[in-house]
């Protein structure tokens, strides 16, 4: 055959070999705290991950950040490891102890080698139940936190993310903010709250601790009732018994409006196009994957295809729903050339109206599902993986089963259950565009396009710097 | 721990297209990854971010696939994918479902083949738009965007080829031609000037065959030039400084070294040198510069490993606000000199060489960083089984490798030294004052 034969001939799949979520194994300890454990044969590394059903969105607004703050200061050191000895320790064993706190959780983890995995877990439960906050370590991160903040409002991308939420959400819905917390409150946090902060949320009753990886010749849940038994013991001050809420998730929108934050000379506009979007727990989960997948998920998405591979106009754009606990945003994100800002926009609405006002086609429904199903094994491949997504059955309280079944309910999504997820979830008339750009460079366009009240905000970004370093710089000396 | 053993096989077609194939089946995936031994640094002057724009062109459809189909079928098959361009070289990888393998290799030798049969002016010109767009989101509307360009262009002074940035100048781009895609092409895009890797759940024989198949009659380009003599100085002989005036919040030291070139074994010294410097809360600069001192917001520092001619080390720290420039200098730089002057402790050595172990482990877990290394030690040092002994060789540097390498290459007339500090631009900056 010629190369020509031989290319022209475009190869079929072969048998795709069996595949399951991973099973796992679930024990209660008495403290009400649950271990998830999930053997996979041949990887000798081990994840494990403890994890809290109480996030930045359970803590109480003025101590916006807190969550996120006590996180990052359980690695400074506990009553037996004072100081970086803790850190020290887990690097003996090759293991990094990571702490961190989103909007629905509290974690901390470790990876580590099976043979090792009791006496990482052992520093892990030290560093979760016995951290001593020392409070120059506290105002240390306190003070770190409010430095990134001015790298946040210099950092188009992050600013934008900043103003869209405060744009959708009333001041009082807690994703009105950013999760580790915004210069108001930050600047008042310290050891007491930190302290405050990590009694309440340790309730073993909302605690699950998850490992995978090669488990064989392990007793998981008599070594997890062994290291994690002090959590048993509740301190005073602790949310026992809570049940996990609903963080409130308000719009501050009725119409669609736009705002521009000024950038003068900025090379591109960094947009946010969008509105209050879903809960984890939303019915038509399946459907909303396939449809946001089509809409802006896929590498040739609608918005991909239109902006990106016809007219040029960015290196990349998207869309999608980031689910939380409450309602988190639904957003298109993009950073386009500034000159073609307005077009950019216009053509963003255009196809949020266009998914919602026509059903997809048969093609584009096969591309995203087959894409969703296929690639699920692909996701999985690492224990680190496998672990973070039992995690988030956990702080969502979803079925065991939600990862087994996953690939038939997407198989089961049709046409119409698209169209009724976009018609159902997305709004284009009621939007929040956001922009950080050149305003000088861009209003004039935005005003006669008329996409919804213009409001351009020329806040001195320069000014606000030095004011808060300033006051950074107080309190950390 | 066990170091890693990944069997593999090695051979080449008679076209000359390298070809390993590392079998694995934990699970059901197989990856793909083909490294041409072609990048930025192969570029002419004028011709800058060609490498990369060609890159993008690669995605834009071949003779028996339509523009953007290429990620479509990817996509379908429950695949992801991807490309990349570097100073050295350019990789396309596909991480397929295992059942899929045949359309990943299919995919790759349609466009190894007849890439031109497809090629227009409309495509050029727009991919010609999203690399701008990339370059503007990825270095010129970003707060210190530029430090790894004007860092290069000082470790790398003219004429030599990595002394240019990848991403190229806006001017370049708008000057590249089909003429220029066209040629580039048949010069570099030839089977005897790639290496071909799959890892993951596959069968060999089979694997071979398909290879053999879609790969084995694209003709080999005999004439491929060789690019000059790259060599430089081991070291510069001299301290460079530069500071910059950018929109940025808080100034930034950034610190460059020239270094041994990819593969050498005092690279595997610096690799734990890194460690013990920033890898982590752990570590000296962290320790001593955000902790203890609390002069600085963060730091960093690591290498980027180059085979032509040297590598670049590269540092970094945030200044925390009310805080003097010079002081976050002298102790970073203080430290580098420290590691040079007195050997590091028994249980620094132990702590770095552990947490490399893991790291390394973690990392070839996954097929797609099995076939990515394969296809780079085969690339870069024709050597696919440094795959096996890069681990070995890193676990056997002692105190001493390490205090040579850093007595050698950490030192001041080796040193670049770029400072961003905030433009002084509006009003309220001089009533604040």
């Amino acid at each position: 055959m010629t190369l020509e034969e031989i290319l022209a001939w475009r190869p079929s799949s072969g048998l795709p070999r069996a595949y399951q979520f991973p099973g796992f194994e679930r024990a209660i300890l008495p403290s009400g705290m649950q271990v998830l454990a999930v053997h996979l044969p041949g990887r000798p590394l081990v994840a494990a991950n403890l994890i809290v059903r109480q996030g930045a969105s359970d803590e109480p607004a003025p101590v916006g950040g807190v969550t996120v703050l006590a996180a990052r200061a359980l690695t400074e050191g506990t009553e037996r490891y004072p100081g970086l000895e803790l850190i020290e320790a887990s690097e003996r064993l090759g293991a990094t102890l990571h702490a961190e706190a989103s909007w629905d959780a509290f974690s901390a983890s470790v990876d580590v080698a099976a043979p090792r995995l009791r006496a990482a877990l052992e520093l892990l439960a030290e560093l979760v139940v016995h951290p001593t906050f020392p409070e120059e370590d506290v105002a240390r991160l306190r003070d770190e936190r409010l430095n990134d903040l001015l790298q946040a409002r210099a950092e188009p991308r992050r600013r934008v993310e900043q103003a869209f939420a405060a744009s959708i959400y009333t001041s009082d819905s807690p994703y009105a903010r950013p999760a580790a917390g915004d210069e108001d409150t930050v600047r008042q946090l310290g050891r007491d709250q930190v302290t405050r902060i990590h009694r309440a949320v340790l309730d073993p009753a909302q605690t699950a601790l998850v490992v995978g990886g090669d488990l064989s010749g392990l007793d998981l849940p008599g070594m997890a009732a062994d290291v994690f038994g002090a959590l048993g013991a509740a301190p005073e001050g602790r949310r026992d018994g809570a049940t996990v809420t609903v963080p409130l998730a308000r719009s501050s929108i009725d119409r669609t409006i736009v705002r521009v934050y000024n950038r003068p000379g900025s090379v591109q506009s960094e947009v946010r196009i969008g509105h209050i979007g879903l809960r984890r727990s939303v019915p038509d989960f399946h459907a909303v994957q396939v449809m946001a997948a089509i809409l802006g998920g896929l590498f040739n998405s609608r918005l991909q295809m239109n902006l990106r591979e016809e007219k040029g106009y960015t290196y990349g754009v998207g869309a999608g729903f980031e689910m939380r606990r409450g309602a988190g945003p639904f957003a298109v994100r993009t950073a386009v050339h500034t000159a073609v800002t307005v077009p950019a926009i216009a053509e963003s609405l255009a196809e949020l109206r266009k998914i919602r006002d026509t059903r997809v086609t048969d093609a584009e429904l096969a591309a995203a599902r087959d894409f969703l199903v296929g690639v699920f094994p692909l996701r999985f491949e690492t224990p680190g993986a496998v672990v973070a997504a039992l995690g988030g059955l956990f702080v969502h309280s979803l079925p065991d089963d939600e990862l087994a079944r996953y690939r038939r309910l997407v198989e089961a999504v049709t046409v119409e259950d698209v169209q009724t997820a976009a018609r159902d979830h997305i709004d284009p008339e009621r939007v929040a565009i956001v922009v950080v750009g050149d305003a000088d460079a861009i209003a004039r366009d935005l005003e006669a396009a008329a996409f919804g009240e213009l409001d351009i905000v020329r806040e001195e970004v320069g000014a606000e710097a030095d004011d808060l370093a300033d006051a950074a710089e107080g309190e950390a000396e | 721990m066990t170091t890693p053993s990944i069997g593999f096989t090695d051979e080449r077609l008679p076209n000359g297209l390298r070809v390993i194939v590392a079998e694995e089946h934990l699970a059901p995936v197989a990856a793909v990854c083909i490294w041409y031994n072609v990048g930025s640094k192969h570029e002419v002057e004028g011709k800058t971010g060609f490498a990369h724009l060609f890159e993008h062109v690669m995605f834009q459809g071949s003779r028996h696939v339509a523009k953007t189909e290429h990620m479509s079928l990817v996509q379908a098959a429950g695949g992801t994918m991807n490309g990349t361009t570097w100073l050295d070289r350019t990789n396309y990888f596909e991480t397929m479902p295992s059942h899929q393998l045949e359309l990943a290799l299919w995919l790759e030798a349609d466009r190894m083949a007849t890439l031109l049969d497809a090629l227009n002016q409309a495509n050029l010109d727009n991919q010609r738009e999203v690399v701008k767009n990339e370059k503007r989101s990825s270095y010129d509307n970003r707060p210190y965007g530029q430090w790894f360009h004007k860092l290069q262009a000082h470790v790398f002074p003219a004429p030599h080829p990595y002394n240019h940035p990848t991403i190229g100048s806006m001017e370049d781009l708008d000057a590249a031609s089909i003429d220029d895609v066209a040629a580039f092409f048949c010069t570099y895009y030839a089977p005897n000037n790639a290496v071909l890797a799959i890892a993951g759940d596959v069968d060999p024989a089979q694997t071979r065959a398909w290879v053999e198949r879609y790969f084995g009659s694209i003709p080999a380009n005999p004439a491929i030039p060789p690019l000059g003599d790259l060599s430089l100085p081991p070291t510069l002989g001299g301290e460079v400084r530069e500071v910059v005036e950018d929109r940025v919040p808080l100034a930034r030291h950034y610190f460059g070294f020239r270094a041994p070139p990819f593969g050498d074994p005092r690279s595997d010294a610096l690799e734990l040198a890194a460690q013990i410097l920033a890898g982590g809360k752990g570590s000296r600069l962290y320790r001593r510069l955000v902790r203890d001192d609390r002069v600085a917001q963060d730091v960093a520092f690591f290498s980027l490993g180059l085979i032509g001619g040297a590598s670049i080390v590269v540092g970094q720290a945030t200044v925390r606000p009310g805080v003097a420039l010079d002081v976050v200098e002298r102790a970073y730089e203080d430290e580098l000199e420290r590691l040079g002057r007195e050997p590091v402790t028994d249980d620094e050595l132990a702590r770095a060489r552990a947490l490399i172990e893991t790291y390394e482990l973690e990392a070839l877990q996954r097929v797609d960083e099995r076939a990515d290394r394969l296809a780079m030690y085969a690339t870069l040092l024709d050597d696919p089984d440094m795959i096996n002994r890069q681990l070995d060789r890193y676990l056997a540097v002692t105190a001493a490798d390490i205090q040579a390498v850093a007595a050698e290459f950490l030192r001041p007339d080796n040193r670049v030294v770029l400072t961003y500090v905030p433009a002084a631009e509006n009003e309220s900056e001089d009533t604040a004052a």
